[in-house]
């Protein structure tokens, strides 16, 4: 029933036209960029704040604490005599960032150490005083104790617990964290991507029909051809925008450590900013299974299918964009109510709520690959979605079809839903 | 008739319970221009649609070289909307070829036709343009070449003169005469009656979704007889109201159309017209094709 090679025509067309337009290559480029500064502007942000000078001032009843803490940081910390009372008129006047009272029961376990400040400190200010009283009353309350060394090391190691999934087949380490950040990412993408990929199926139908082309296409190919075309050269699109992002990103990942470190150079400041960028190195180091593209992909296609004929027929029904927000409406509600679940469903993937949810046609695109990260799914619930997802698809593709073909021909006004309704009904 | 290009047979298309086309049959023969007229709304273009193919009727057949209207059908058919309408940003020539090929042309083909139809219009020189920066009228032109380029053996012009310039209408108009000598029938659309005048061979008059009246324009035009006057005159026009047994059309301030009723004298109305202006010019003629369609139409509402 279909005309294979008109079919061909169309899906080149409206493959080529946008793979060639600016907007194309602008996203396309502009995407891992923005990326790239998400990554590397906190670095570089860091770098730049390290410029400025602090400086506190320890009033230390303890006799001890005070010393450890200047022989930690001179720049940062600095003896003073001067009485509580004369400090608090220094900071009231400005005359110093913020000062910190050590009182000498502090080393008994007792009280606290107070840091005042003008309201300008941070929290990086305040949690490295933090952080840095308590090592220093922690090192000196050891030494007065004559803690032994190995001791000591006791208490300042770490204690690492790996989560580890056991599947069918065996073993399987498992950095639940990772696949968590990446089931979101992924299913945060695939939520953009059908926006941005259904909008351009809308614009697309919308400026056929107002700038009359259809008329002169429906003359040549059947209104159904000229849908599949589209939608199937608008996902190859999208394909090629994903696999450019792919090979963006790994060429990212690999260098993303290296340039990071190349920003931050050398310094004291920067060692936390330096650990970051280790860890965003280490990040990258649990496997993606093929699995999981798999999945990825083929819930994009799948999600996109099902939604860009929802698109098209909304943009066949209107003249202008501007009306189509009232029809567009339920379709904007589909897509985000999976976003409100995400957190529930990444959190406890098996549950009754998690799989019901991520099996409904609508939701699946966003809500499986995120379960599929972080844990390995039954095979029938990954079948039987598909299946529900590929029948929906063709439901709303023939309804769609249906809209489309009488929605195309009529100018000047806007549809309801009711009229939506007739559409599909007629013969 | 063997040589009948289009043939509808008791075609209806019914939008909810408005009836777009009630019940139309005619036919189109090979190597006229068929015309097809009637006011906005008559069931034109929704006979149009149903020709090549974009709406189905809802009851009847419609039938292209012999064959029912379908996508075989629509690859043999040219067809020149209304609403003109290309790809903005889309080349010139990229956009012809894509709406050649989807017509069935080769590549080849295509480009080598629409070199030819472009080199036509004098408009070979915007092949590498975007038709978004081309003026209306060049559009216009790429858009006619769109129509033609797959070289149909029938083509379907709606209102083909809409916004062109006179010299563009007059190119069009040679272009037309030339394609129906070469043997392609022509499909014409249009509520100007005076272009019917000059171009058609047959005509199908439609009102409010029904044929009134079709034919062999000439010989439409001859059964009416000369019962028609064209009086030129100077002065006071009022006069033409008074006139008994006469219908006027196209009154201006110096010119009129009469339309003998019954048996009215014509020598009667010439001594009347005297009394009141100067005669310049007083000839018995055929009635207009506005004429006989607003005879047809008032006639059909009668009854």
């Amino acid at each position: 029933m279909i005309h294979k090679e008109k079919l061909l025509l169309i899906i080149q067309r409206e493959y080529l036209t946008r793979l060639k337009s600016k907007i194309f290559v602008v996203t396309t480029i502009l995407a891992p960029v923005v990326m790239i500064l998400l990554l590397v502007l906190p670095a570089i942000i860091q770098t730049m704040s390290g410029d400025r000078v602090r400086q506190f001032l320890v009033y230390d009843e303890t006799g001890a604490v005070g010393q450890e803490l200047v022989a930690g940081d001179s720049v940062y910390y600095q003896l003073t005599d001067a009485d509580p009372d004369s400090l608090r008129q220094s900071l009231m006047r400005g005359e110093i960032e913020g000062y910190l009272v050590i009182p000498h029961e502090l080393l008994d376990g007792k009280g606290s150490a107070v840091f005042y400040h003008g309201g300008t400190a941070g929290m990086t200010v305040t949690s490295r005083i933090r952080s840095d009283v308590q090592r220093v009353v922690r090192d000196i309350r050891l030494d007065r104790l004559d803690t032994p060394p190995e001791v000591r090391h006791i208490l300042s190691e770490r204690v690492q617990t790996e989560n580890l999934t056991i599947t069918a087949e065996g073993e399987e380490a498992a950095d639940s964290d990772f696949y968590m950040v990446l089931g979101f990412i992924m299913g945060f993408i695939i939520y953009g991507a059908m926006f941005g990929y259904g909008a351009v199926i809308m614009r697309s139908v919308m400026e056929e029909k107002t700038s009359r082309i259809v008329e002169v296409i429906a003359s040549s190919v059947r209104p159904f051809e000229l849908l599949m075309g589209k939608v199937i050269g608008v996902a190859m699109l999208g394909l090629t925008q994903f696999i450019l992002w792919a090979l963006a990103g790994a060429v990212l990942i690999a260098v993303a450590g290296p340039v990071i470190a190349l920003f931050l150079g050398a310094g004291p400041e920067t060692a936390e900013a330096a650990d970051a960028a280790a860890d965003v190195a280490a990040f990258s180091i649990p496997a993606i299974g093929p699995m999981i593209w798999i999945s990825f992909v083929l819930f994009f296609l799948l999600g996109f299918l099902i939604y860009s004929s929802l698109f098209a027929a909304v943009g066949s029904a209107v003249d202008q964009e501007s009306d189509s927000q009232q029809l567009q409406l339920p379709i904007i509600m589909l897509i985000i109510i999976p976003l409100m679940f995400l957190f529930p469903v990444s959190d406890d993937p098996a549950s009754t709520l998690s799989v019901t949810l991520s099996m409904i046609p609508f939701f699946a695109p966003i809500l499986m690959p995120v379960r599929m990260a972080v844990l390995q799914i039954p095979i029938w619930q990954f079948g039987a979605t598909v299946l529900l997802m590929i029948l929906t698809f063709v439901v709303l593709m023939w309804m769609s079809a249906r809209i489309y073909r009488t929605g195309i021909l009529m100018y000047g006004k806007k549809a309801s839903f009711r009229e939506l309704w007739r559409w599909m009904r007629e013969n | 008739m063997s040589d009948s290009i289009v043939r509808f047979n008791g075609v209806t298309k019914k939008f909810g319970d408005f009836r777009a086309v009630d019940d139309v049959s005619f036919e189109v023969r090979q190597g006229r221009i068929f015309g097809l007229l009637g006011p906005n709304g008559a069931g034109k273009t929704t006979s149009i649609r149903m020709l090549t193919y974009i709406l189905k009727p809802d009851s009847g057949s419609i039938t292209v070289f012999g064959i029912p209207a379908g996508p075989e059908t629509q690859a043999r058919l040219g067809y020149l909307p209304e609403e003109r309408g290309l790809y903005k940003k889309m080349k010139v020539g990229e956009q012809l070829i894509y709406l050649a090929r989807l017509r069935g042309l080769s590549r080849q083909d295509a480009r080598e036709r629409i070199r030819y139809w472009l080199e036509r219009f004098g408009a070979y020189e915007w092949i590498g343009q975007e038709v978004g920066e081309l003026s209306k009228g060049m559009q216009q032109k790429i858009q006619f070449v769109a129509t033609i380029s797959h070289d149909p053996d029938c083509l379907i012009f709606d209102e083909p003169f809409s916004g062109l310039d006179p010299i563009n209408s007059e190119m069009l108009k040679d272009v037309i005469l030339e394609l129906r000598d070469a043997g392609k029938t022509i499909f014409f659309a249009t509520h100007r009656m005076e272009q019917v005048e000059q171009l058609c061979d047959d005509i199908a008059l439609f009102n409010k979704g029904q044929l009134i009246l079709n034919g062999d324009l000439n010989q439409i035009r001859s059964s009416y007889g000369h019962n028609s006057i064209r009086l030129r005159f100077t002065g006071d026009s009022r006069f033409l109201s008074e006139l008994k047994n006469v219908r006027v059309n196209n009154r201006s301030t110096n010119f009129a159309e009469l339309r003998l009723l019954q048996d009215a004298d014509d020598q009667a109305i010439l001594r009347e017209a005297q009394k009141y202006v100067r005669v310049q010019g007083f000839e018995l003629v055929q009635p207009s094709i506005q004429e006989i369609f607003i005879d047809s139409v008032t006639r059909e509402d009668r009854s």
